[in-house]
């Protein structure tokens, strides 16, 4: 049996359902990052099956996820950084705990 | 034929690594999972033909961020988190929210359900370098300016306050 765009786009999807279950759900920040993470890994996955399958030959699928690639770099370095300074100042990684701008 | 058994045996780790990472209850085996479903993912890129990107998932992925995100855990866990719950009590909506947006891009997925390819394979990292330099130019600038201003960000933000 070949496979078709059809296989790796339903991967795709339950891998972006399963990090999206993982952001609202789990309750430690860093959790959440690592969710966001399999989000984008998600899209990166569409991404070049689309480039392999309906432009075979190009590499402009692969360009873009690698841009994915490099801003989701960027993201978990500044949202560890935030992070860290969180609980450094109020001494939890729990989100529900994140009150300060609370009226 | 052997790429079905390549891509069923990568989609299941890449799958498995995933949901150990949403439900495990120790954040230092959750970040360990991460590791894994980035790997699967890596696997997935060799799959699908992609080996730039297949290198790059690896060396960034798994190499970088991984890494990054245990080494945070480690600086800001406490023995007592083992213990708490680490789901939320909203676990019931935030189904309800998966289910209907897995209805909706099953619906998409349909679309395509059919169509396959019997391109080969090739490399791809020469037309990549010259697509960088070439018509993606002024992106590739600026995705530089973007992890300029990370780096900065996180120093500035992971300083110690002089006061």
């Amino acid at each position: 049996m070949n496979l078709s765009l059809g296989h790796y786009l339903v991967l795709g999807a339950a891998l972006f359902l399963i990090g999206l279950f993982g952001a609202l759900t789990r309750r430690n920040v860093i959790g959440i990052l690592m969710s966001i993470e399999l989000m984008f890994n998600a899209a990166n996955i569409n991404l070049a099956a689309f480039n392999h399958y309906l432009h075979p030959g190009g590499v402009t699928g692969m360009t873009a996820a690698l841009f994915v690639i490099t801003v989701a770099a960027a993201e978990v370095v500044v949202g560890l950084a935030l992070v860290l300074t969180i609980y450094r100042n109020s001494a939890t990684a729990y989100v529900e705990d994140f009150h300060l701008l609370k009226g | 034929m052997i790429e079905a058994i390549a891509f069923y045996c990568m989609a299941a780790v890449a799958l498995t690594g995933a949901v150990m990472v949403v439900t495990l209850r120790n954040t230092v085996h959750s970040a360990l999972a991460l590791g894994l479903s980035l790997a699967g993912v890596a696997g997935l890129f060799a799959c699908l033909g992609a080996d730039f990107l297949f290198a790059g998932q690896l060396l960034i992925y798994v190499g970088g961020i991984a890494i990054l995100i245990i080494f945070a855990v480690m600086l800001l866990g406490r023995a007592s988190n083992l213990h708490l719950r680490q789901i939320n009590q909203q676990w019931a909506a935030a189904l309800l929210v998966c289910a209907i947006t897995g209805a909706g891009l099953w619906r998409l997925v349909g679309i395509f359900r059919h169509t396959s390819s019997s391109a080969p394979a090739t490399a791809t990292t020469r037309s990549i370098g010259l697509l960088m330099l070439g018509d993606y130019a002024l992106p590739f600038e600026l995705i530089s300016l973007v992890l300029l201003a990370a780096l900065l960000g996180a120093v500035f933000f992971s300083r110690k306050d002089i006061s």
